[in-house]
This record gives structure tokens, sequence and C-alpha cells, in this order.
């Protein structure tokens, strides 16, 4: 990198992405859905679009979840756990009591109060116990899917019809997932301004610091995995609403794809530095990504490869737009 | 900067590795497949393509487009998104889940796209399921045992993985068999995960447990796992077991004399389901309808069996191949024409 040339031209661009640290996501996001505008036009049209989302709202809301705990120099290697054992409980708790409209109100209930309460122990158990985020919650996720698979011990039971026909469905002519959107973006504008989320930031940025200017850092750790254990619990909704069974493993290899969501979305996995729009942007990077090396007609046998590389290659451009701009 | 530049570029020459094919196609068929990790799912792949290939002899133009990848069920969701988006006539998919595409097969359905499954049966009623019957796959080397030990004698079965459906069909399969024989006994059942090195290690363990045993039922590659620790203990003369269809067992199997018998899964059933799609895509109806299996929508295609006696033509239909080819069978364009009116 010529550094006579970075100097010149990411003055405003660099306070831009200081106040903005999702900018070089949504470069990214912009210029793969031009991509794949060019080489299936039809993936920009507005069935494909809503598709998209119905597919992608479940990442989205877990790197939502993972961006939390991300906040404060912590991880969540249990989330897509928590995602597969409240997949599986609201489908099982559906199907007991009968499937009706109030059964399904409040078997999510019950299925955000377990996501909350999952939240809860990784919090006591990282935070409260002070063990190593990375190896307790990969230990909790382990713990975790062992109950989903006592709850629903093989993948199958459907989901009442009312549910995912709500879910994949139009309300006024607009699709459902598109109000989903708009909810989660007002509930996220609300916690942005929120002083917990200034708090965890401190905590990712110092810890020391933000103890020794009076912070109750164990407090706030923990409800930063409280908070993601109810995102994942979201999630999990929506992986409902979208397969209409349950799966005691459909989680388990959302984890990775999640952290990967938040670092692309331009958070600092090392904490102190972030944004949730980021990781919603990020989550989409990756589904855009997959569609991508399809429509371009990456033959079979190299698309896991290519995948691999080109979001290997997304977090590179971001990394380095970010760092030329911070230099 | 003009690094990051660079590397966009490169991403998106890498991402455009071959340039798709523009030709006017007859009919376009996607084929999904969710998990790569296993010769058999590239074999199916491969004799797909060729099935539609082969096509062009008839006069009708089959293009196809893959979609393979590790990927999770949302993941194959979305595999089946963009395939709709694509505007293809026709989705093969091998799924990752049986239920849980019922809500993206109506969508593909609602927007004229036929729908077929394979190796692994779906639940949804807008699609239709051609491939085996999985519970008979298990049954038939479960008679074969059966009839082998004279009908007693004390057998041990692995399975694959607990919970897999296709799994628990064979395992429904062969228990039924084995309880029409009041003289076999099943002293034990293990799950070895369809991994060769956990087959071979479960059978060292039973081997160890059970001095006594006359049979195995094991199932495919786990098949070529537990024949290595029979063959290790020596006891290749007093046990019979099922193996399994890659060439490398086949040859063991011929070269050793085992006594053994497979049940056979063709990798082919892909290539089977296209064949039976092509005929329903130009409009033709099935002589009988599709309706067999727990989900009234299967289509169940005949399972080969290889034995001792049909050994040789096995072995000769591998010759050749590299050791992980596996023995196939394909329903032939001719005999897919047969079942429609």
């Amino acid at each position: 990198m010529s550094n006579a040339a970075t100097q010149t031209n990411t003055g405003g661009l660099g306070r831009l992405i200081r106040r903005y640290p999702f900018l070089p996501a949504l470069i990214i996001l912009v210029l793969l859905l031009a991509l794949n505008g060019i080489f299936e036009p039809r993936s920009l049209s507005f069935r494909s679009m809503t598709g998209l989302i119905s597919t992608y709202l479940a990442l989205m809301m877990l790197s939502v979840a993972q961006t939390y705990v991300v906040f404060s120099g912590d991880i969540d290697l249990s989330a897509g756990s928590i995602v597969s054992l409240v997949n599986v409980s609201v489908i099982v708790l559906m199907q007991k009591w009968g499937g009706d409209g109030f059964s399904v109100i409040a078997a999510c209930l019950v299925g955000a109060l377990i996501g909350l309460a999952c939240g809860l122990i990784n919090g006591i158990v990282v935070a409260g116990l002070r063990l190593q985020a990375i190896v307790a919650t990969f230990a909790t996720s382990i713990f975790f899917t062992g109950l989903a698979l006592t709850v629903l011990p093989v993948a199958g039971t459907p989901a009442p019809e009312a549910y995912w026909t709500t879910y994949g469905g139009r309300f006024l002519g607009i699709p459902f997932v598109f109000y989903a959107v708009a909810a989660v973006a007002i509930l996220l504008a609300i916690l942005m301004r929120m002083r917990l989320t200034t708090q965890m930031l401190a905590v990712g940025d110092d810890q020391q610091a933000a103890f020794q200017s009076g912070l109750p850092v164990t407090a706030i750790r923990i409800k930063g995995y409280v908070f993601c254990g109810l995102f994942a619990a979201l999630a999990a909704l929506c992986i409902t609403g979208d397969t209409a069974s349950g799966d005691p493993l459909v989680g388990g290899k959302m984890t990775l794809y999640s952290v990967a969501a938040v670092v692309l979305g331009g958070s600092a996995l090392a904490g102190g530095f972030g944004t949730v729009t980021g990781s919603l942007i990020g989550a989409l990077i990756i589904g855009l990504i997959n569609a991508l090396v399809f429509f371009v007609g990456t033959p079979s046998e190299w698309q896991n490869f290519v995948q691999g590389l080109a979001i290997l290659l997304a977090l590179m451009t971001g990394i380095l737009v970010s760092r030329g701009a911070r230099a | 900067m003009k690094k990051a530049i660079v590397l966009a570029l490169t991403a998106t020459t890498a991402l455009a590795v071959s340039a798709f094919s523009t030709y006017a196609a007859d009919f376009k068929i996607g084929l999904s497949n969710g998990w790569v990790g296993s010769e058999w799912r590239t074999q199916m792949i491969e004799e797909a393509q060729a099935a539609a290939a082969a096509w062009k002899d008839k006069g009708v133009n089959v293009e196809v487009v893959v979609q393979s990848a590790n990927v999770d069920v949302p993941g194959q969701i979305a595999q089946v998104r963009n395939f709709m988006s694509q505007g293809v006539d026709a989705i093969i998919i091998n799924p990752n889940s049986p239920t849980a595409f019922d809500p993206i097969f109506k969508q593909a359905k609602d927007a004229g796209i036929l729908v077929i499954a394979t190796d692994s049966e779906v639940s949804s009623k807008d699609a239709t399921y051609v491939g085996i019957d999985q519970k008979a796959w298990g049954a038939a080397g479960a008679k074969w045992l059966a009839e082998t030990l004279g009908g007693k004698g004390n057998v041990v079965a692995i399975n694959g993985v607990a919970g897999h459906p296709a799994n628990e069909m064979r395992v429904a399969g062969y228990k039924e068999v084995f309880g029409q024989y009041p003289d076999i006994k099943i002293v034990n059942e293990v799950n070895a995960n369809w991994d060769q090195a956990q087959g071979q290690q479960a059978m060292q363990n039973l081997l160890a447990t059970y001095p006594d045993i006359t049979g195995v039922w094991v199932q495919d590659g786990m098949a070529a796992g537990a024949w290595k620790s029979i063959i290790d203990a020596n006891k290749q003369s007093s046990i019979a077991a099922t193996g399994e269809i890659r060439k490398d067992f086949i040859d063991l199997w011929k070269k050793d004399k085992l006594n053994s018998g497979a049940s056979v899964n063709p990798p082919g059933v892909m290539a089977s389901a296209l064949n039976v799609a092509v005929p329903m895509l130009q409009g033709k109806e099935l002589k009988e309808p599709a309706t067999a299996g727990q989900y009234g929508n299967a289509m169940y295609l005949p399972i080969p069996f290889i034995d001792n006696k049909s050994l040789d033509e096995a072995v000769k239909a591998v010759d050749g191949k590299p050791g992980y080819y596996s023995f196939t069978s394909q329903l032939s364009i001719e005999d897919a024409e047969k079942l429609f009116k």
C-alpha cells in the first residue's frame, strides 16, 4: 500500500469510518448486490430479495447476538446450540399445546425465556466464574446440544402450518419478514442509544480502565450474554419459520458464520469497537457470496473452495479499507 | 488502497472461474447437494450430469446447474432459492433434512418448478421422491445374512448415525427380517456413525466381547472397517457379514473369498431421478402415481444385491475404476419412459 496515496484521499474517509465502522461492509454489500445482478438479473427481483431475507434473517439475528458479547471482548461459541435448543423446544411445545394461535405465541415466549436462560448461564460461567470465554462457551455448546437432543432426538416434527405460512406470508402486500426486519431495526436503534451499549464497548476497550472508572464490569458482561441468548432465541424463531420443523443440530454450523459476520461488519473481535448494523450487513454478505458463487457458474467441486476464498477476500478488503482509512 | 482494489478484482476473477454457458436448453435442471465429503456424493453428481448429456441423443437438451457444498439446512434452502431465481424447470435435491423443506418446496411448486428428492425421503407433498426404499435396503442385507446362517446364530449390528432418518429405516428393515427367524439372536447393536475407522473399532470390541458371533449386519463404508477387524482376528471363515459397494472392498471380497453380501444404494439414484424428471417436464403422466412410502410421495427404484454368486459381475463392472468408485446402477432413459403413459 502506498502511503502517499492513502494519506491524500482518506482524510475524510477516515473520519467517516470512525463514525460508521460498517461503511466498508456496506460498500462490499453493494458491490456483491451489483455482481449478483450482473450474473443473474433475476436475483435482484423483489421475490428473490424476500427469499434472501427470509433465509438469512436467522443468521442476521445470530450475528446481532454475537455482537453483544464481542462488544465487551467476549465470544459465544454456544450461540448456534442455543438456536438448536430453542428451535426444538418451540416445535415440541407447539405440537404439545395443539398448534393454535395462542399456543404458538406461548411457545415463542417460552423459547425466548429459554434463550435468556442459556445466555444467563453463559454469562455466569464466563463473567461470574471467570472462565475463558472461548473454552467455557464451547463446553456449554455441547451441553445445550445435548439438551436439544433429549428434547427432540430425531430431526422432524412439522411446525403448525399457521406458523410458517405467517413467516413466509404477506400482510397488506408486504412480506412478513420485512416487518420483522423493521421491528428489529427499531429495537436495535433503541438499544444502540442505551447507556449499556457504551458500557459494553468501554469494557471491551479496556476492562481494567472500565473497572477503575467504577463500571460494574461483571454485570455488564453477563448482560451481554443475556442479550446474546435472547437474540439467538429470535434467530431460532426465524429458522423455525423458514424450515417449519425441528432439528436438534440445525444451529451448530451457524456459530462460526455469526462470528464471521461480526468481523465482516467491521467490529473488532478484541472488543471495544463495532456496530450491530455492521453485523447485519455481514450476515447478508455471507448470503450473497454463497449465491454469487453459484450464479457465476463455479463448477460444483470448486464451490466450497471459492466460497471460503471469497469470504476471506471480503474480510481482507474490509480490514484493508478501514486500516488505510485509520492510518 | 491499491492493493485492496487488486484483491477485490482477484476475488471477482476467482469467482468467475468458469464462464457459464448460455445456449438455449429445452430444460434446465438444478441439482442440489448439501453434504460434500464422500466420493459417493461426487459420483452421484457426475452420473447425473452424464445422464443429462445422454438425453441429447433423444433430441432433448437438458442443461444441469449444480450446487454442491457443505451447508446447513438454511444453506440448502438458499440453494433452492438460487435455483428459483435462475428460473430452472426442475430441482433434484439430496436433502439434508426430511421435514425442513416443506415451505420452500411449496414456493418452488407455486413457481411452476418440479421438485424431486432423491436418496433421502422428504415429507413435502409438493415433492416426489425417486430413490431406493431404505427399509427394503436394510431388509435385503438381513435376509441374505439370515439365509446364509441357515436361520440361526448370534448376530451383531453396526449402525450409522442414531436419529438419522435413513439409518432408522434401515434398522427397522433388519429388525423386521430377523424377527421372522426365532433362532437368530441380535446380541448387540452399536452406532459407528457411518465412519470406516469407527466401524473397525466397534467390530474389534464386539469380537472381544462376544467370541461366539457368527453374523454381522453392517452398513456402507463401515463394512470395510468391520471386515478388517474380522480378518485381523482371523475369523473370516467362521463369520458371515454384510459388505459394501466400493471397488476396494469388492476386490478384497474376491481375493480373500469373504462370505459377504451387499445391498446396493447406487450413486446413480440422482441420474435415475433425472431420467424420471425429464418425461415429467415433457408433460407425460406416470402409469402409476408415486404414492409409496411413509409420506405417500415416493417412487421406489429396484435395489441391486451383490452376493457371492453375482460377485464376478460386480468385479467386472468396477474394473479399471479408482478404488473409491462405487458399484452403481441407474434407471435408463428407456426404462424410465416405460413408467409413463
